[in-house]
């Protein structure tokens, strides 16, 4: 980036049209000038005017003072507009050497753009160009998703989508921001009805969140100054902590236990509940987890993750096409790419099980199999393996097994 | 290891998607520079002549003086059309210098995993979102976003809407518009050559002769088309044609014996000339137009939302996420489980149409267990599950079908 800066700096600063500007000033100071010499019947001394015009090229600022540069011979205005003539003509010269400044300029940054950037075609890579419904409606989901409502709503227009996007999920989004924004103002109430009225769901799913929500009303009266105190504390988990009892009964009891310290708890073995501030992030990320899962949808943008993954991937794939191009095949037109994408970790969402003897990675017709002594091969591998159902040994160890005993399992 | 060399952020590779947000600038820069450039020009041609004129009539000064004074009026009007551009050079400057900055924001990252990477990754995804919506016409969509986001000097709102006015003009079928644009950008487009200037006068002459105005019609290929004769040969012979043969009627031939053999002939001849009267020909001037555009300011032809998401459901993609069976890791149905975007159901339709990532070894949870049903998780999640809903110490829950079994009846698996 160091070398395109540096060139954009050069134009900035010196490659131009500043100077061609001042060029073309000096030149309407020189017509003024010879306007009011030939106005005074004067006519120019040819040293000083050169000098002058010298001085005005130069220099930038405007020339007030016009009668000494011209000598008082009233003789003839003849000299004043042939100096006129030659003088404007080397203006002009100058004013074109400051355009071919700008024009280098540009070509320099140009090429400092060229070496930073290698030209790509990108069409290469685009397999969605006939699918415009699907790429709106993904995006007018992001748009809610991310609590950009009104933008979303102006899409929805524009982009014809109001069937493909049901009006209820906006409605859901913005219950979900209303939530996030009360958690963010400290304020627990709206959440917790969220969470009470989906109970059951929640508890299905192995949840938390109810519990942790009051958990975390419990201690934020346990230390709220006035409105609160110990006494609303433990007066608020009398009445919330019931239904929780049973599953929870060690959380409320470090809970209760809290109450005695409650002076001196940084000294306690409850300091970690002091740590809040972390504690409201993690309640409002899993809040927010909880409520997509419900929608049944991922708890980030998908168009997020796969944009970000797009840019890691593109430099792989870059370097793949060049190669197939020899090849004269096709990345878009095969049902896998044929080659691995470096990706983070946090960029993997499923199991993936890649056959020992195959190396193919397991798909619906050729799934994983888990042999009797626990280890797992494709079943196509398994199949090749043991020859119409014989006896065969593993890949892995001296065990040997009839295929029939092997079954299949689910990733 | 490898996880660790695949987080590594190599912003020099990284920027493949970000060229146009320095290429479109300079496009402009320089055709801010050929303007002034045309400026000085003609008025030095002008000024010069004016003044030969004063010398000519030197021996009167008052109109020695009349023409200063002209020279004067035109010399202001030049500076004043020069500042003007300067005015636009310097904004496209500091245009540039923000993308130079936010690009060099990327130099400052050493991992893809920082908390910097992730708020860089959100810009460029509003900037994609911007691009698309422009290059789609959803303007105000764009506009919106675009303030909301803050990234106004990030995004070219201006020139897209230009070139979208232009092609809406041309769904309307009017050609003044485009001819207007082709002609600001006459040198430019001469050097790459480009017919669409041609197109369109040729279109106009085709709308003339659908409305069988046809004497009009041979006036304007005259003044419009005939320079153009010894490169567009074959659309002279056709142009010609259509002269003859209405776009509807069977044309004047009715009776006679040659019926049959003329009936072939204007077959012939309607196969010649029908797509020069075919309404999808505007289509193919959108087309030729934008193309043209996008090339002139040296930006891609499509939507780089197009390019980063290929890539993208592409490298995400895995078999099981168009499975019909229920993933073990990527499902909705627990707390212990999220997702994958792939599955969710803004791409899931989208995704169909990409290969999936080709993978060379297995990526599974740490000591894998296998329960009764088939189902495959990690010991960790189930432990995770187990304690969450408070069950009997030693027996374990499916987290997607909900079953539960003692530990016993869970055996250890082994995936390398």
């Amino acid at each position: 980036m160091d070398a395109v800066e540096k060139e954009l700096d050069r134009l900035t600063g010196k490659a131009n049209l500043s100077k061609s500007i001042n060029d073309i000033d000096a030149c309407l100071e020189l017509l003024l000038a010879a306007r009011s010499t030939i106005e005074a019947g004067n006519y120019p001394n040819e040293a000083t005017l050169s000098a002058f015009i010298a001085s005005k090229v130069s220099a930038v600022g405007y020339y007030t003072d016009i009668t000494g540069v011209f000598s008082s011979d009233p003789s003839s205005t003849a000299s004043t507009v042939s100096m006129v003539e030659t003088q404007l003509k080397a203006g002009f010269d100058k004013a074109n050497d400051s355009l071919k400044e700008v024009y280098g300029g540009l070509n320099k940054y140009g090429k400092a753009l060229d070496k930073k950037f290698k030209t790509v075609n990108m069409s290469d890579y685009d397999v969605l160009s006939s699918h415009q419904p699907l790429i709106d409606r993904a995006i007018a989901m992001h748009l809610l998703r991310e609590g950009n409502f009104d933008i979303a709503d102006t899409f929805i227009t524009e982009a014809n989508l109001a069937a493909s996007v049901p009006p209820s999920l906006e409605t859901q989004f913005r219950e979900m921001y209303y939530i996030r924004e009360a958690l963010r103002d400290r304020n627990l109430g709206p959440a917790i009805e969220w969470a009470a009225s989906r109970r059951e769901q929640l508890e299905a799913r192995g949840s938390n969140l109810e519990f942790e929500l009051h958990r975390l009303q419990y201690v934020v009266y346990l230390f709220g100054g006035e409105d609160g105190g110990p006494l609303k504390a433990l007066e608020y988990s009398r009445r919330e902590f019931v239904p929780f009892q049973q599953k929870y009964l060690a959380e409320i009891s470090q809970l209760a236990g809290a109450l005695l310290w409650q002076q001196k708890m940084t000294n306690s073995p409850y300091a970690e509940l002091l740590n809040s501030e972390s504690s409201w992030e993690a309640v409002i990320d899993s809040f927010t987890s909880e409520f997509c899962s419900l929608l049944r949808l991922s708890a980030e943008s998908p168009l997020y993750v796969a944009t970000t993954a797009g840019a890691i991937a593109l430099p792989t794939l870059l370097k793949m096409t060049s190669i197939m191009k020899e090849k004269k095949t096709e990345w878009t037109s095969q049902n896998e790419l044929p080659v691995e994408i470096p990706l983070p970790d946090k960029y993997k969402f499923h199991s993936i099980f890649v056959c020992p003897v195959s190396k193919e990675q397991t798909t619906d017709l050729n799934p994983p199999m888990m042999i009797p002594c626990g280890h797992v091969l494709a079943k196509d591998s398994l199949n090749k393996l043991s020859r119409s159902g014989n006896r065969f040994k593993c890949p892995y160890c001296p065990a040997d097994s009839l295929p029939k005993d092997a079954r299949e399992i689910y990733l | 290891m490898a996880a660790k060399s695949a987080s590594t952020l190599n912003p020099e590779t990284h920027l493949l998607l970000d060229q146009p947000l320095l290429r479109l600038p300079h496009e402009v820069l320089r055709k801010i520079f050929k303007t002034s450039q045309k400026y000085v020009e003609q008025d030095t041609k002008k000024l010069t002549d004016l003044a030969k004129d004063a010398i000519s009539k030197s021996d009167s000064p008052e109109a020695s003086l009349a023409t200063i004074n002209t020279m004067i009026v035109r010399m202001q009007g030049l500076k004043r059309k020069m500042e003007t551009l300067h005015e636009d050079e310097k904004a496209v400057h500091s245009q540039s210098r923000k993308r130079t900055t936010h690009l060099s924001d990327l130099y400052s990252l050493s991992s893809l995993l920082e908390d910097g990477y992730g708020r860089w990754s959100k810009v460029r995804l509003d900037r994609l979102l911007v691009d698309y919506m422009l290059r789609n016409g959803y303007s105000e969509s764009a506009k919106k976003l675009a303030k909301e986001k803050d990234i106004e000097e990030l995004v070219d709102v201006d020139v897209f809407l230009q070139c979208w006015r232009i092609e809406e003009s041309l769904r309307k079928k009017s050609t003044v518009e485009c001819l207007a644009w082709c002609q600001d950008n006459k040198n430019a487009l001469k050097k790459i050559k480009s017919t669409l200037e041609f197109e369109l006068r040729l279109q106009q002459y085709i709308e003339l002769v659908r409305a069988r105005k046809l004497a009009e019609a041979v006036l304007y290929a005259r003044k419009h088309l005939s320079g153009n004769f010894d490169s567009h040969k074959d659309d002279f012979h056709r142009a010609s044609c259509m002269l003859a043969f209405p776009p509807e009627r069977p044309g004047p031939y009715k009776v006679g014996t040659l019926l049959h053999n003329l009936e072939k002939l204007k077959t012939l001849i309607r196969n010649f000339t029908q797509d020069l009267y075919a309404e999808s020909r505007w289509d193919h001037l959108v087309k030729t137009f934008v193309a043209t555009h996008h090339n002139l300011y040296n930006i891609p032809q499509g939507p780089l939302l197009h390019v980063a998401l290929s890539a993208g459901l592409s490298a995400l993609k895995t078999p099981s996420c168009h499975s019909t069976l229920p993933s073990s890791r990527s499902n909705t149905a627990s707390s212990v489980t999220s997702l994958c975007p792939i599955c969710s159901t803004e791409l899931n339709d989208l995704a169909i149409h990409v290969p999936y990532g080709h993978h060379t070894t297995s990526w599974v949870e740490h000591d894998l267990v296998v329960l009764p049903n088939g189902r495959v998780y990690g010991t960790k999640r189930l432990e995770d599950l187990a304690g969450k809903l408070g069950l009997e110490a030693g027996w374990v829950k499916d987290p997607i079908t909900g079953e539960e079994w003692d530990g016993a009846e869970v055996r250890k698996i082994f995936i390398s």
